[in-house]
């Protein structure tokens, strides 16, 4: 049945140009979160249930109303990124560029001089080079404008992480950024599959953000959803009587997404295969809304993929901590999985870290792809109580068999979207 | 071309302004090197420009920002102070 009130923004028919018959999967994966910098401690930290949100110590937040956040704490950018990329770019740029480099280590991918067009980049961002910005304009308000760097014109931008693994890795195939709310890690695996169907072979994808500094705090002191809790273990409590909103996070996740024969040819192992992606839009005029939304998305991604609502073996939640929203998702599991709903496993690994926009639903992505190859569904930290009619896995770690994983994401600007990911038995193609 | 502004100085501001290592032996020694072959872009180079224009109180002029190398950008700056003077 054709639901109208909402607006459906993915085609799931390949479009003209576009070959449906190419499967995608993920090949390489990269982390740099709150909680571990790189796949193995990240997830590590994911399964032990660790929850690292605390203060916020950056320079220049201290003072502000937003007490708990997860940073990235042990990151030395130099030791990843080359000083030249560190001076021209943001934090989120870092990140992104960190990232990269672990994802295309574990893909064993490199560009290829005589196919330079053959890998493409796309990444999501929802707010750009804050950091960078802020200092740029100081210089302008306090010395004058020929104070202000050029790469301000760069370094600010949404698009800045795509251009810089791009020049940097010599990947001259098809780029693109989504500027996009929550749902941007999701919707730019939809983008990248898009390009892969046309013909590209790998695209190197996922988010990034660094909304930890000062313009950028302020700026998300506004989301009436923002957790404003001082103690770190009650500040991000979703599907529970105490959820009270979000604890913000920096950091991200960036994948190697690969034509299947492609990586057959490479003789490299795919960790998932990405089977299917929907996305809505509901706007920003109410949680309630994005129940239909975000239940039509999850029809559409399974549909896409061929897989049946019993077919879902566990559910990384939204989880926005907001007692509307989480009611809203609540129902639309229930909306579109049916009874299945109340018995699959639900879990929310970024209640232990927070919530990194755009990056947010990367990291849900990363996880699942290691709960997928590990048949563990990890648990959700901090959240003991849960009132409503899930079962949120929480306390310890649950061993499952795993074949496919639904991510679910929402965002402030009313984006809804689900990814679902099917694993590949020991990695052969 | 010997001038107020030295490779060595060069050096520094590729370095601060746009992240750069580079051995200021090694542009003295390759006249026809380019700033691209230092990986130096042009934004790089416009913030060079800036800086010095700050450092000397003088304005470069356009034909700074559009040298190919260190050599012609040195010679076009140092001709722009020495006729300043």
């Amino acid at each position: 049945m054709r639901d109208q009130s909402t607006r459906d923004r993915s085609t799931h028919d390949a479009a003209p140009g576009e070959s449906s018959a190419r499967r995608t999967v993920i090949t390489g994966l990269g982390v740099i979160a709150p909680n571990g910098i790189g796949a193995e401690p990240f997830w590590k930290a994911v399964v032990g249930g660790a929850s690292v949100l605390g203060p916020v110590t950056r320079e220049g937040c201290a003072h502000l109303p937003l007490r708990v956040a997860g940073e990235v704490r042990d990151f030395d950018p130099a030791a990843l990124v080359d000083s030249k990329f560190l001076v021209q770019t943001d934090r989120f740029s870092h990140f992104a560029m960190a990232a990269a480099e672990l994802a295309l280590d574990d893909a064993r991918l490199a560009a290829d001089p005589d196919d330079p067009f053959g890998i493409g980049v796309v990444t999501a961002a929802g707010s750009g080079g804050g950091e960078f910005g802020q200092s740029e304009l100081q210089q302008l308000w306090g010395k004058g404008p020929s104070f202000v760097g050029p790469y301000q014109s760069i370094a600010w931008f949404y698009a800045a992480s795509t251009g810089q693994i791009s020049i940097r890795g010599g990947f001259r195939g098809p780029c693109g950024v989504l500027a996009d709310d929550e749902a941007g890690g999701l919707d730019a695996f939809a983008h990248a599959r898009r390009t892969i169907r046309r013909g590209t072979d790998a695209v190197v994808v996922g988010a990034t953000e660094a909304p930890l500094a000062p313009y950028s705090v302020v700026c998300q002191l506004g989301y009436p959803e923002l957790s404003l809790e001082e103690e770190p273990h009650r500040a991000y409590l979703p599907f529970t009587v105490d959820a009270r909103g979000f604890s913000p996070a920096e950091g991200g996740a960036m994948f190697v997404l690969e034509d299947a024969d492609a990586a057959r040819r490479r003789g490299v192992r795919a960790r998932a295969e990405v089977a299917g992606h929907c996305a809505t839009f509901t706007g920003g005029d109410g949680w309630e809304d994005s129940r239909q939304g975000l239940a039509r998305a999850i029809r559409g991604a399974l549909d896409e993929a061929g897989c049946s609502a019993r077919e879902v073996d566990v559910v990384f939640a939204d989880a926005l901590g907001v007692p509307a929203a989480d009611q809203a998702e609540a129902l639309a599991l229930a909306d579109a999985l049916g009874p299945h709903a109340a018995n699959v496993p639900v879990t929310a690994p970024k209640t232990g870290f927070g919530r990194a926009y755009s990056a947010s639903s990367a990291l849900d992505v990363a996880a699942a792809v290691l709960a997928l190859e590990h048949g563990v569904v990890p648990p959700t930290p901090n959240v003991t109580e849960v009132r409503h009619d899930l079962d949120v896995v929480t306390g310890e770690a649950r061993t499952a068999a795993l074949d496919t994983a639904l991510v679910l994401s929402r965002g402030l600007m009313g984006g809804n979207a689900a990814l679902v990911l099917r694993r590949v038995p020991d990695g052969e193609l | 071309m010997i001038g107020t502004v030295t490779f060595d100085e060069l050096a520094e501001l590729m370095n601060a302004r746009a992240g750069l290592s580079v051995d200021p032996q090694e542009m003295k020694s390759r006249p026809d090197a380019t700033f691209a072959d230092f990986e130096l872009d042009s934004l790089g180079l416009l913030g060079i420009v800036a800086e010095l224009e700050k450092r000397y109180g003088q304005p470069m002029g356009a034909d700074a920002e559009g040298c190919k190398t260190p050599r012609a950008f040195l010679d076009t700056v140092n001709g722009t102070l020495a006729a300043a003077v």
